[in-house]
């Protein structure tokens, strides 16, 4: 009986003790990096697409548990999944015509460095894209944005909803590396 | 007295941690989603002597209450070889998100004791056809004697999340109603080691044959059975938890504990501890688990029974390596090997190798071969092909 007091009364206490902590990382959160980091601690990353973005909602919560997430983390994830079943259509033109006249900004807003490398920086889920137009061609490049899964059925790449001028200006952009 | 006293503490700090928090926060715009997996199976087993196909629904419901309270369940469907349908609740609790870092569950909830229970058994997410050996077959069975069975039970229990530096800390502690005496229950039949933990406690001194049940001294072996319920067999609940250390996205190692008292007047115990660890690269994943296992029971020294303590230990590392990765032909092939031994009691060894084919993120095909040997029993040899799919 006292043994059980004990228990009961260890486990209340450090309950308490932690849920009085908080402590929060300062660095911005990115979606797709948080997508790179801890899906693939247990199991594929599951595309995007898969689920609507209601469903994601409801999904998130329960992967949270799971994979030790924070709120914060979460939401940015959430961001990163909205940005990514957006259609092009419905962005702002102006932005997008902006967007395209500077790559950087379209690995940005694409989160294409939460998972690739280029110039060093960036996730390791996907493969880098320095060399990824020299080694394997244009064509591919392309056709890899456009239809991720094509080459390899795992592929957790989502198709993302860059436009034509957004594609081109990166390709160009990478092809110079 | 001071039971009464502790649980109106418990009650008091619990009560003020959630008033602390808005009960209600703003409504998302769907509630309820219904994932899950599933798997076929083909099986042929020497010792078993099964040759046969096998099939698994198991479906996962959630629902998000609000934002700060999320439940969820799963399900685990499936036949028998008697052709009755066999469910059984896997899980079934409750989240309360208690701030940014914090997460309180109640309910039925899988144990955060190492990785596999918690996280890696699904089919469509395990890399292998079967279980690691040191765990039970999880719904069918094995040569091999497991130390835990994947380890699910009712109760409270909190999860911390610390960011410190570059690396993540995780910290979870459970209380349950833990484990009982299998004697306890000797009315219920079992066929296979399905949520029941083989500890079985042989004296050191006595010779060990693995399919008695009664020791030289005519005295029943104890077993421990872990299988959930919503009642406890004494006043003592089962606690536990695992701290671990990541460095995100390539390393994750932790350690758990786990203790419970499972006789009825609470003397005995069992309580284990293990150390795991989880390395992904672009390439490779490697996962691993050792645990080590320590059951109380009484034994006879100078004509009086007095309480010791008998130990097991196993590991099981698992390495998958993405060889569609190196050669672009083969896709989204993988091969998979895993080592696993038991030791000191029921010592056992088992290599296993599989081929992997993904058609999709979600949906893989499995081969797989698994050669065990048992020091003192049968041997076994087992091949499977298995589809799994994750939805």
């Amino acid at each position: 009986m006292m043994k059980n007091q004990l228990t009961v009364t260890i486990f209340v206490l450090f309950a308490t003790l932690l849920t009085s902590l908080h402590v929060s990382s300062t660095e911005p959160l990115s979606g797709a990096e948080l997508i790179n980091n801890n899906c693939a601690r247990c199991h594929n990353s599951r595309p995007i697409q898969e689920f609507s973005m209601s469903e994601w909602k409801v999904i998130m919560p329960h992967m949270r548990e799971k994979a030790h997430l924070t709120g914060a983390e979460v939401q940015a994830i959430l961001e990163f999944m909205e940005i990514a079943t957006t259609p092009a259509q419905a962005m702002n033109v102006k932005e997008v015509v902006n967007l395209a006249a500077d790559p950087k900004e379209v690995l940005t807003r694409y989160g294409c460095q939460g998972c690739h490398q280029v110039q060093g920086a960036g996730g390791t889920l996907g493969p880098s894209l320095d060399n990824v137009i020299s080694e394997k061609g244009r064509a591919f490049f392309l056709r890899k944005v456009k239809e991720p899964q094509f080459n390899n059925s795992s592929s957790a790449m989502p198709q993302m909803p860059i436009t034509d001028d957004e594609l081109e200006a990166l390709a160009e952009f990478l092809s110079s590396k | 007295m001071r039971m009464k006293k502790t649980l109106r503490l418990a009650t008091i700090l619990s009560a003020g941690l959630m008033i602390s928090q808005p009960l209600y926060a703003a409504e998302s715009s769907e509630r309820f989603v219904f994932v899950g997996y599933g798997d076929v199976k083909y099986e042929s087993a020497d010792v078993a002597g099964t040759d046969a196909f096998s099939a698994r629904f198991v479906p996962i419901f959630l629902f998000s209450l609000n934002d700060k309270m999320h439940v969820e369940a799963e399900l685990e469907v499936g036949l028998n070889a008697d052709g009755e349908t066999e469910t059984e609740l896997e899980y079934a609790d409750i989240h309360y998100f208690l701030n940014d870092n914090t997460t309180i569950t109640a309910g039925k909830f899988l144990l955060p004791f190492g990785q596999f229970s918690a996280n890696w058994h699904p089919s469509w997410i395990n890399r292998s056809i079967w279980t690691p050996g040191i765990y039970g077959a999880h719904g069918s069975s094995q040569a091999m004697d497991p130390m835990l069975p994947i380890l699910s039970d009712v109760g409270v229990a909190a999860q911390q999340v610390y960011q410190v530096g570059s690396a993540k800390v995780f910290l979870d502690v459970f209380m349950t109603n833990g484990p009982r005496s299998e004697a306890e229950h000797d009315e219920e039949e079992v066929d296979d080691d399905h949520d029941i933990a083989l500890a079985r406690l042989f004296s050191p001194a006595a010779s060990i044959d693995l399919d008695a049940d009664e020791d030289e001294h005519g005295e029943a072996f104890p077993e421990v059975e872990f299988e959930a319920t919503s009642s406890d067999n004494n006043s003592n609940k089962a606690f536990g938890g695992r701290i671990a250390v990541a460095l995100l996205p390539s390393i994750e190692i932790g350690t758990s504990y786990y203790q419970g008292a499972y006789d009825e007047n609470g003397q005995l115990d069992i309580k284990a501890n293990g150390v795991d660890i989880n390395l992904i690269s672009t390439h490779a994943i490697l996962r691993g688990e050792y645990i080590r296992t320590e059951t109380d029971a009484f034994v006879e020294r100078d004509h009086e029974d007095v309480i010791d303590s008998f130990s097991r230990n196993g590991w099981f590392l698992q390495g998958t390596f993405f060889i569609g990765h190196v050669f672009d032909g083969l896709g989204s092939t993988e091969i998979v090997i895993e080592h696993a031994q038991t030791k000191k009691v029921e010592e056992a060894e088992r290599w296993m190798v599989g081929v992997n084919y993904w058609l999709d993120p979600r949906s893989v095909i499995k081969v797989g071969y698994e050669d065990t040997d048992v020091v003192d029993g049968p041997d076994d040899k087992r091949f499977a092909v298995q589809f799994s799919y994750g939805f």
